[in-house]
């Protein structure tokens, strides 16, 4: 089994580089390569001052790492999807699956192919922080750090197969995680409990400073109820912080007992979801039965889950580039869940709630508000990120479109208008809504009518960067297909931290770009307005104006150069086959 | 309503296509074969506007396919062998979205036509997966039917198709060809081809080797006289 599995990683590896290297022989790609080496020597290799010298501090450091990994932990088992980052592809499922192996060694066979990417993304990750640096002690860190994502990949792995288990079966699955389920709630309180209870202590040690306030949250992590419950992480990060090798290798049991754990964990997971997949599979063929002789299930039990109800009919005739819009505004509506915007919806709630408890009138409030601009600003930061179905998702059927009778500009507009319009409703819905609140609440020095000129010069500026930002991540489908992950889902995984951190820096480069005349075209309306005698905080809105033309005339600029790099484009060449 | 002249395709030193000429006349169902990497989905693809020739013109219903791509792309229809197919747009969806692209004014009817004639209406509110695969194939042709194409390309029309969706194939093929519209048709069932085909376009090695109808080609080799039109296809390309 595993000489199969590193047969297969290394043979795959070697073949991807020589095809990735064939494909140097396109001129976009050699260019790209050549930036792209310039860019990592920039970002990795350069050694630069104050960087990477200094190792992790001690106490505060491992408190750090143990928060980080808590963070990691929880928006996984909040916000993470159904998707394991253990997937197999068809090839691996058309293989494995009919060979003569048992499910675990199958499982054996996944989890040892997804080292050579962990390591990789773990080197990555030590070298962009390491300054230039890169010191034999280094090594200690790239392991550690190795061993981190090996368990957080496993720990993603069994949060998916419970997600999974639980939106596929239902009650059944409720029913045989009870105690999983139980434990991890109970551990929650636990912890809500202890800190709540302790929260004195830190805030009066954080008072002293942040040293002397870390060091007193991790005596307190390493305390009574609490150290048992944080113990795994702490031995799982505490490697990754070691001084030197000797150390390394000391912390290295307890760090391995974690990850050995997780393996168990993650081996019965899959194995009880699959007894879960069997029951599930013969009560739908119970429900089948009754279909047939006749006794018609309750709608709630009905086996085809039906496409959710179109936002709206396409009118027979019109522009073709709404027509791709309408079709990308559908497979937004229909491909997300109802999941993440309730949880955010009451998580918001929760915590204005909270925060007008015992504090001053209208606390509440001023924190729904704050929160609502934040998740305005995440929409257009992080937005175009997330939601993919644009040319990222429809290059897949890249031959189709272009069997189209369309311009390629218009197509390159329409795609990118879908998941611009999804997220400009999203932003100025909780702008519109912070303002709203904002009126219940009386902020001196921030008068309604400058509220109501910030509200204006923020919604009118907000569709033009996501455009821009938009427009970046197309363009990179488009001229790079091959180095970008195609599909309406993000590439799962840990492994691909290292990698999103590049392309997320990548982009910041070329916003920043587009975005420098724009400020200069907003600056310049902003003094013009000031010397025509516009108040304070309204001057924004000409500025806002300005911003918004100049954007919008660069991406008119980038989406005629897509469409004619579109129309010259052969998917064969671009993609293979 | 076809033309193709002096049709090549390069891929680096790899000569996909070369120096290929032929038409297609309204009515016409022409049969394209040949062996593996004969450089049949090249042509079709080609034909289509999904690759670029290197050299040589195509013109459908008298657009030049490189000069005018939208006017050319609208009299045309191709069906891949896979039907390709959008997750989240309904079985109704791709037609109305499909009809916008094309700019088909009176889509509602002809798409309650379509869906009758290709017994979708049933399948009309459901999502690409959970069609089966011969339904998702029936979809992409209503898909390719709807503007009512004056050139219909096939590429493995009957691939994963049961024995009724076949014979339902075929006759949607020559019907079209019998509606006035020009038929090119690439597979590897020699005796779709002898049943469906009106002429046959016989490549190898991106060269065009004969072009005809069955009669017509075995006439000008009079060794293949009697012969099955599989024993004349391996002896045309030496296979």
């Amino acid at each position: 089994m595993i000489s199969a599995a590193l047969y297969l990683s290394r043979r795959s590896l070697a073949n991807a580089t020589r095809r990735r290297l064939a494909r140097l022989r396109q001129p976009k790609y050699l260019i790209g390569f050549a930036l792209g080496v310039l860019y990592y020597y920039w970002l990795i290799v350069r050694p630069r001052s104050g960087g990477g010298g200094a190792g992790l501090p001690g106490a505060g450091g491992e408190v750090l790492a143990i928060l980080g990994l808590t963070t990691f932990l929880l928006m996984n088992w909040v916000f993470g999807s159904s998707r394991s980052p253990f997937a197999f592809t068809p090839a691996e499922t058309h293989y494995l699956f009919t060979a003569p192996l048992t499910r675990r060694q199958v499982l054996d066979f996944k989890l040892l192919r997804s080292q050579l990417p962990l390591f990789l993304s773990s080197l990555l990750s030590v070298l962009i922080f390491s300054g230039g640096h890169f010191t034999p002690s280094r090594i200690v860190r790239v392991l550690g750090l190795w061993l981190v994502f090996s368990a957080l990949q496993m720990h993603y792995g069994v949060a998916a197969l419970v997600r999974q288990s639980l939106e596929e079966h239902g009650v059944t699955a409720v029913r045989r995680r009870l105690g999983v389920i139980t434990v991890l709630t109970g551990v929650a309180v636990a912890v809500a409990l202890i800190l709540r209870r302790q929260l004195p202590e830190v805030q009066a040690a954080f008072a002293a400073g942040p040293a002397a306030g870390l060091d007193a949250l991790g005596a307190i992590l390493h305390r009574g109820v609490l150290g048992v419950i944080v113990w795994p992480l702490s031995a799982l990060v505490r490697p990754l912080l070691a001084p030197d090798l000797a150390t390394f290798a000391a912390r290295l049991p307890a760090a391995f007992l974690v990850v050995g754990l997780h393996y168990v964990w993650l081996v019965r997971s899959s194995l009880a979801f699959e007894e879960v997949a069997v029951e599930s599979a013969e009560r739908m063929a119970r429900r089948i039965a009754a279909w047939r002789s006749g006794r018609r299930p309750p709608p709630s039990e009905r086996l085809s889950k039906g496409a959710r109800r179109s936002l709206g009919r396409l009118a027979p005739v019109g522009s073709p580039a709404c027509a791709i819009a309408w079709k990308n505004v559908q497979a937004e509506w229909r491909g997300s869940g109802v999941r993440l915007p309730v949880i955010i919806v009451l998580g918001v709630a929760a915590v204005a709630w909270v925060a007008s408890l015992g504090a001053a009138a209208g606390t509440g409030i001023q924190v729904l508000a704050t929160l609502l601009l934040v998740f305005a600003g995440m929409a257009v930061v992080f937005g175009p990120y997330i939601l993919r179905n644009d040319l990222r998702a429809d290059l897949l059927l890249w031959d189709l479109l272009k069997s189209y009778p369309l311009r390629g500009a218009d197509l390159v507009a329409g795609e990118v208008l879908g998941p611009v319009a999804v997220l400009t409703s999203v932003a100025w819905g909780c702008l519109l809504a912070a303002f709203a609140a904002s009126l219940a609440i009386d902020l001196p020095g921030f008068p309604v009518l400058d509220r109501l000129a910030a509200l204006l010069a923020t919604a009118i500026a907000a569709p033009a960067f996501l455009v821009v930002i938009t427009l970046i991540q197309n363009a990179a489908a488009l001229v790079f297909p091959a180095w970008v992950t195609l599909g309406p889902g993000r590439a799962a995984g840990v492994e691909m931290i290292g990698q999103r951190m590049l392309t997320m820096i990548g982009s910041l480069l070329l916003m920043l770009l587009a975005f420098l005349p724009a400020a200069v075209v907003a600056a310049v309306a902003v003094a013009i307005a000031g010397v025509a005698g516009v108040d304070g905080v309204w001057r924004a809105v000409p500025g806002a104006i300005g911003l918004t033309v100049t954007l919008g005339f660069e991406g008119m600029l980038a989406v005629a150069w897509l469409g004619r790099v579109f129309e010259r484009s052969d998917p064969a060449a671009e993609l293979g086959g | 309503m076809i033309e193709v002249r002096g049709l090549t395709k390069l891929y680096g030193s790899l000569v996909a296509v070369e120096d290929l000429s032929f038409s297609v006349a309204p009515g016409e169902v022409l049969g394209l074969v040949g062996p593996n990497g004969a450089g049949k989905t090249t042509t079709l693809r080609s034909l289509v506007g999904i690759v670029r020739p290197t050299r040589g013109t195509i013109s459908i219903g008298g657009r030049d396919l490189d000069r005018d791509p939208v006017g050319a792309k609208r009299q045309l229809a191709f069906m891949p062998d896979e039907p390709r197919l959008f997750e989240y747009l309904t079985v109704e969806e791709h037609l109305r979205f499909t009809g916008r692209l094309y700019g088909v004014r009176d889509s509602d009817g002809r798409i309650s036509a379509l869906l009758r004639e290709l017994e979708l209406a049933e399948k009309a509110g459901a999502l690409p997966d959970e069609l089966s695969r011969g339904m998702k194939q029936k979809l992409a042709i209503a898909c390719g039917l709807l503007h009512e194409p004056k050139a219909l390309l096939f590429d493995e029309p009957l691939t994963g198709l049961d024995p009724a969706g076949m014979r339902r194939m075929k006759q949607t093929i020559v019907e079209r060809a019998r509606q006035g519209a020009a038929v090119i048709l690439s597979s590897h069932l020699l005796h779709l081809v002898e049943e469906v085909c009106t002429r046959v376009l016989v490549i190898h090695r991106g060269r065009l080797v004969a072009i005809g109808t069955i009669a017509e080609i075995v006439g000008s080799r009079p060794d293949l006289q009697g012969r099955s039109l599989e024993e004349v296809f391996l002896a045309l390309t030496g296979t």
